[in-house]
């Protein structure tokens, strides 16, 4: 006979609801990048220009189909390797996504050298978690050298899950909508200051009346969406 | 354009004291330095006595983080022509290289100074930035490992590190961070001792407080610990959770965006409920 020694009871993991629909060929693999997802992971990365960032990309469609990434959560600036915080902070945006209705369906890393975008070790062991739970997650990492303005293409390198390893995505197959119009709302962002409005889970530990919902940020950015395009 | 003191209304004593104050807390602020520096010593240069060179400095490395090579460069040249054969001069113009991404000329520089004083920290470390820039992890970790060589780990430094700055709960935070994620029942432990000793020098760090929170939880979790172990590590995750519960609450106080994440919290808090078997 043993004893009993669950101490703990934990009734909430990282638990989302499983991808039970298969995905139709012909929306095999498609990925769709909202704005609002978009200029808040950009302003990341600019407000730590010397850090790497990181955080995680929330959608509030429903499983099955093309992953519709409409939002994300900016988490931290320091010390993305070590884990505690970063627990932490997966079990809080777990537990916001649940009462918000949405599914965590993948993670974004911006290096703090520019020039080297690929996917680090703890990179890897995120996104790998995320992917348990959400079969058709994705790894977005962010390419500081295409990161000045003017430049035409999104600086944006898209892994997937293929055959037990991460595999860059055909970049036919990543969408962002209006991508004219996005640049242009990230840009009024910066010359109305209110990029500085962001905040990510590590500035919230240092300051908890920070919100790391960013529901201000988020309401100027969708009034700055034209109402014409919609679902964006 | 108006000048700094006219738009916030500050004299140049009130600029040379921020410009202190941002020195001594190492805030990299490097937009409102350059603003407020540049002014200062394009103005008031004569009243500064001898700060004017410290101030040459800061202003300089923030300029080389906002591109303004201009005024990067007229900083060191104020500061090459007061001290002509100055190490320390000497890295501030590597770094400058560094900034226009010429790393041979910078290396060259700061090998140098080595030559001249090999046990010069300061170039080593600027030596080691230019292989992490240039994606050289490997060699970077390398070199890193021998100016190291008298610390095993991440774990000795912060140990160093706490020895001599007691009072820093910042250090003693981080330090049960690497604990923790180091894992295992004793690093779990240890880690839950140094976020209480974190808690007990400053009572509002709430990475700590988490970090006890979670740390005392796994611990009171583990199949390994004696009915004793247990019940004390229930009663810190417990005594934990309530002060996290009272900081959100009085952050959430009023202000209608803060819902959220008092939301969040308690609930998680509330999911990962201990109790005693």
């Amino acid at each position: 006979m043993h004893e009993d020694d669950s101490g703990v009871t934990k009734k909430r993991t990282l638990q989302l609801p499983s991808m039970s629909v298969p995905l139709s060929s012909h929306e095999m693999g498609e990925v769709e990048l909202s704005c609002l997802a978009y200029a808040k992971m950009y302003l990341h990365a600019s407000q730590f220009p010397r850090c790497s960032v990181n955080g995680l990309l929330l959608s509030s469609s429903a499983a099955g189909g093309a992953v519709c990434i409409t939002d994300c959560v900016p988490l931290l600036h320091t010390h993305l390797s070590l884990a505690p915080i970063t627990q932490l902070a997966l079990t809080q945006v777990d537990v916001w996504c649940s009462q918000t209705q949405q599914r965590i369906v993948g993670y974004y890393q911006a290096n703090a050298c520019a020039s080297d975008s690929s996917p680090t070790p703890c990179a890897l062991k995120i996104a790998e978690k995320i992917f348990e739970q959400c079969n058709n997650a994705v790894l977005l990492m962010i390419d500081g050298e295409k990161m000045f303005p003017g430049c035409r293409v999104p600086p944006i390198v898209m892994y997937e899950r293929k055959d037990a390893r991460w595999a860059l995505k055909d970049k036919h197959t990543i969408m962002l909508r209006q991508w004219e119009e996005t640049c242009s709302i990230v840009n009024q962002l910066f010359s109305s200051g209110d990029q500085a409005l962001l905040v990510d889970f590590d500035s919230h530990l240092d300051d908890i009346t920070k919100d790391w919902t960013n529901q201000k940020l988020n309401a100027k950015i969708m009034e700055l969406v034209s109402p014409a395009n919609g679902n964006v | 354009m108006s000048s700094i003191s006219e738009l916030y209304d500050v004299t140049w004593e009130e600029m040379r004291d921020k410009l202190r104050k941002w020195r001594e807390e190492n805030f990299r602020n490097s937009e409102q330095i350059v603003d407020v520096g540049e002014e200062l010593i394009n103005e008031h240069a004569s009243k500064l006595g001898d700060d004017i060179w410290i101030i040459y400095e800061q202003v300089m490395i923030a300029a080389l983080d906002c591109s303004r090579d201009d005024l990067a460069w007229s900083c060191l040249q104020e500061l090459k022509r007061q001290f002509p054969d100055s190490h320390r001069v000497k890295r501030l113009a590597g770094m400058r290289l560094e900034a226009l991404e010429r790393y041979e000329d910078a290396n060259k520089l700061y090998d140098s100074i080595l030559q001249d004083d090999p046990t010069n920290t300061a170039a080593r470390k600027r030596k080691i930035s230019i292989l992490r820039a240039q994606g050289k992890s490997s060699e970077a970790i390398r070199e890193l490992n021998e100016y190291l060589e008298h610390y095993a780990k991440a774990a000795f430094c912060l140990e160093e590190l706490m020895m001599t700055n007691p009072h820093n709960h910042l250090y003693c935070e981080q330090y049960g961070e690497v604990k923790y994620t180091q894992g295992g029942l004793e690093n779990l432990e240890l880690a839950r001792k140094y976020f209480a000793q974190a808690l007990k020098l400053n009572n509002r760090n709430m990475r700590a407080l988490f970090g006890l929170y979670m740390s005392a939880s796994h611990v009171a979790a583990s199949p390994k610990v004696s009915a004793k172990v247990k019940k004390d590590n229930v009663k810190y995750a417990a005594w934990a959770a309530s002060q996290i519960s009272r900081a959100y609450q009085m952050a959430g106080r009023g202000k209608k965006e803060n819902k959220c994440s008092v939301k969040a919290v308690e609930e998680m808090l509330e999911s990962m409920q201990i109790t005693m078997s």
